[in-house]
């Protein structure tokens, strides 16, 4: 038969997004993932000045000569703060999805692989952790040791760990069911082996995918967290606490408060879409 | 006629699946439909169902009519209408195509909208207590039952054509002989026409009245079941009958095999590179399908076919080797806690009380249906399940191959990889293991470049040879074998059984060949086990226990395998 006999049909339900196009749309979804990191390292070059000394007069409308985002209450550069701001909320949100990825995960790997008693005890030792109120903690942490952002993102790394922990069990508990581990066994593999070998490579998309999820999650507590005084120090940029203190001028001024709220938007919805994209990108290799 | 397709063309994803298949079901008719996995058997019974999935951009010319309907064109509700009226479904796994959290009675008042009616029909089709058995749900029942309950569903709204795709093929050999004969019934008391898609001749031959072979999208032969059964006109169809493993194929020879397709598709006929009578215009001309009642695509006379089983060698299969027992199990019992939630509903004996010798050396085969325990004590040799009782003294190490190669490899690394796993207690230069790996892999007939690749890249049947090449790369004293080819094509299983047998002779191994088919038990072993609840019922050299079953067990189990009796 020829080709040319068959004539393009779609069949019964309605056609959808051909999957070449989603396939160009997510890659794009995830380089943003990695462009807004390369702007949250860059900010130093990137910020036309300074972001704690004032430059320019106060409140300076958007689009003023020299001051593209305009200037704030007492005339400090609004795009060069945004830009220190996305640097400090992106790479703190890095940071503890990093530490809850690797410390949560070796707890699921461990308890996943061992199962029987270890696996009790490291869950309901997560469990534990779960049960304890996020926000609580931080303000915890915060009033004992005094405030600062490092303080608050170790409050938040403390109560963020388990979910990778249950995640990564699971998964692995899925993976060890399957033959490839009991024949990896019957070749001889040692305990160790099988667990880097045979079991970890297989839970690094789904750690993946969540993970970069969950950036947009922490970003929002980050900026909630800083909003009522429990993140970066008062000079210091960071989107949520300078969304919080310009607040008063919402009305007067409303630039100066919405950028940075703007900001914290854009890049949980960034953080979003590129997860799911990179879910997307990684189901369609399996 | 019921049902009809005319030169249908399907493509999935933009691969040809059907390649102008010509048919029509007519009235109260049996029509069988074999194929490999691959051949679009049950493409064409989705593409008659009108719901060929549109994630796979389907483009299909051609006509499809059920019961003058055209399934192709016109409107969803118009083909919606047809499926309701005239078309009841059986698929091959009843668990999935039952709603599992809907009871049993409302699955089928949905057609039938009244529930003494719904009684009736379970009761017709041989469930009993079906008033009880309507407020139950999917998985409270057997196999066998959701498979009766699934042909009640399909029978309900009196359709004229029921599909039936690899129905029986989940199920054990003596309920697949129920279910086959309830099916049969079923046809002569409604009137209705039957779709029946099978992967197994034997099968076929058991039931229906037509047979069409398909191959690589297109029929290969339509006739007459006993006809085409008797007298095969299509090289094809003469080879799966030669290849068939049945209870009289000769025990010590090599296996009869169909040869693997090689190089691409092209304009000829997709058999040709497989076919021992292809000649040049088999590569460059598509043979028409032709015949009256008996139809064939072929240009050569089937009798210039060569004997295939001539060429074969005999086949060494080898005396166990005297000397103290390799394994040696006494009295071994495994239980099974069963919960249900917190609660400790009870025990499962998956074994109870097995006592089992394998000398070096000696093929043993171990058969039973599903939930007989076979499995168990395969794992409780291997060493993977400790048994709750008894002694296990096995000398000498345990490899096993599994029934599914495809999860037993480890996705993400390479074949290389795996195999050198195993060489790792030998402590090799890397120089040394790459030699042995390439030793593996040429003595099962894959060529070396395969070390790199990773296991989805390779076929099911090459998947399973590398299982065996890693089992065997240190040679075991004793290979257990489960189930490893009840996954495979007929003509693809031969040869993994062939292999098998290959490696057995040459490094002496003894082999525990695990299967739930009596055929290849006796093929592959020179002692037959058989088990039945966790315990052995019977167990005998292979050729005695087939022709002078002594246990009561064995003998259901030897009347239910389907042959094909000429």
């Amino acid at each position: 038969m020829s080709d040319a006999a068959v004539v393009p049909r779609r069949f019964g339900v309605r056609s959808r997004t051909p999957a070449v196009h989603n396939l160009t749309l997510n890659r794009v979804l995830v380089g943003l993932l990695g462009l807004v990191t390369l702007v949250a390292l860059g900010a130093r070059l990137l910020a036309p000045d300074d972001p704690i000394q004032p430059v320019g007069d106060f409140n300076l409308p958007p689009g003023s000569p020299g001051h593209l985002l305009g200037t704030d209450m007492i005339g400090r550069d609004l795009l060069s703060r945004t830009l220190w701001g996305i640097q400090a909320s992106w790479l703190s949100a890095l940071a503890v999805v990093l530490v809850g990825l690797l410390f949560g995960g070796l707890i699921g790997l461990v308890a996943g692989a061992a199962g029987g008693w270890v696996d009790n005890v490291l869950m309901r030792l997560t469990d534990l952790f779960l049960a304890l109120p996020g926000v609580l903690v931080a303000i915890a942490i915060v009033a004992a040791l005094g405030p600062g952002l490092v303080h608050t993102l170790l409050g938040i790394s403390i109560v963020w760990w388990p979910y990778y922990a249950r995640i990564i069990r699971g998964e692995v508990r899925a993976l060890a069911a399957r033959p490839h581990v009991e024949a990896a066994r019957l070749a001889g593999a040692s305990r160790l082996r099988i667990l880097r070998r045979h079991l970890l490579p297989g839970t690094v998309p789904t750690a993946i995918v969540t993970a970069s999820l969950d950036i947009g999650n922490v970003v929002l507590l980050l900026a909630g967290l800083s909003f009522i005084g429990l993140g970066q120090l008062a000079p210091a940029p960071e989107l949520g606490a300078d969304t919080a203190r310009a607040l008063t001028q919402l009305l007067a001024q409303w630039w100066v408060p919405v950028v940075p709220g703007i900001a914290v938007m854009l890049l949980s919805l960034v953080a979003n879409l590129g997860g799911d994209a990179l879910r997307g990108l990684l189901d369609g290799r399996r | 006629m019921i049902a009809s397709v005319d030169d249908l063309h399907v493509s999935l994803r933009g691969n040809p699946v059907l390649r102008g298949v010509s048919l029509s079901v007519r009235p109260g008719e049996i029509l069988g439909l074999v194929g490999e996995s691959g051949s679009g058997k049950s493409v064409l019974a989705l593409t008659l169902m009108g719901l060929l999935p549109p994630d796979a951009h389907p483009q299909v010319t051609g006509t499809v009519e059920v019961a003058g309907v055209d399934m192709m064109h016109g409107s969803a509700a118009a083909h919606r209408g047809v499926r309701r009226r005239e078309l009841g479904v059986i698929f091959q796994d009843p668990m999935t195509s039952l709603n599992p959290t809907m009871r049993i009675g409302r699955q089928i008042t949905e057609v039938t909208r009244d529930t003494d009616r719904a009684v009736q029909l379970l009761e017709h089709v041989g469930v009993a207590d079906a008033a009880v058995r309507l407020r139950v749900y999917p998985h409270e029942l057997s196999g066998g039952l959701r498979q009766r309950v699934m042909t009640a569903i399909a029978v309900a709204g009196r359709p004229s054509l029921i599909i039936a795709d690899e129905p029986t093929t989940a199920l054990d050999v003596t309920v697949q002989a129920q279910v086959l004969s309830l099916l049969r019934d079923l046809r002569d008391e409604y009137g209705c026409s039957v779709l029946f898609i099978t992967h197994d001749l034997a099968v076929a031959a058991q039931i229906t009245d037509r047979i069409g072979v398909l191959y690589a999208g297109r029929l290969a032969e339509l006739g007459p079941t006993r006809e085409l059964l008797a007298h095969p006109t299509h090289p094809y169809t003469a080879g799966l009958l030669r290849s068939r493993l049945s209870l009289t194929t000769p025990r010590g020879r090599e296996l009869p095999t169909l040869p693997a397709e090689a190089g691409p598709r092209g304009p000829g006929c997709a058999y040709h590179t497989r076919c021992p009578l292809a000649v040049d215009r088999c590569a460059t001309e598509q043979p028409p399908l032709v015949g009256d009642e008996h139809q064939r695509a072929c240009w050569r006379d089937i009798s210039d076919m060569p004997d295939g089983t001539s060429a074969a060698e005999p086949g060494e299969l080898g005396p166990a080797v005297e000397g103290s027992a390799v394994v040696r199990l006494h009295n071994i019992r495994c239980d099974f806690k069963l919960r249900n939630g917190w609660r400790r509903a009870g025990t499962l004996k998956a074994l109870d009380g097995v006592d089992l010798e394998v000398a070096p050396g000696e093929a043993v085969s171990i058969v039973g249906e599903s939930g007989s325990g076979k499995s168990t004590l395969l794992r409780v040799i291997a060493g993977l399940i400790p048994p709750t009782g008894g002694t296990r003294e096995v000398t000498g190490g345990t490899q096993m191959v599994f029934q599914d190669a495809g999860s037993s490899l480890t996705p993400w690394l390479t074949i290389g990889e795996l195999l050198r796993e195993r060489l790792l207690p030998l402590k090799l230069s890397r120089a040394e293991q790459d030699q042995r790996v390439r030793d593996a892999l040429t003595k099962i007939g894959l060529p070396a470049t395969v070390a790199t690749a990773r296991p989805r890249q390779l076929s099911g049947g090459q998947r399973q040879r590398v299982a065996l090449a890693r089992a065997t790369i240190v040679p075991p004293a004793v290979l257990l074998c489960d189930e490893p080819t009840s996954a495979l094509d007929a003509s693809l299983a031969a040869s993994v059984l062939n292999l098998i047998r290959q490696l057995r002779a040459d490094l002496g191994m003894a082999v525990v060949f695990v299967t739930h088919d009596l055929a290849v038990a006796r093929l592959m072993g020179d002692r037959i086990v058989v088990m039945t609840g966790g315990h052995i019922a019977e167990t005998g050299p292979a050729d005695d226990l087939v022709s002078h079953p002594q246990a009561d067990y064995t003998k259901t189990l030897l009347a239910a395998v389907p042959e094909i009796a000429i």
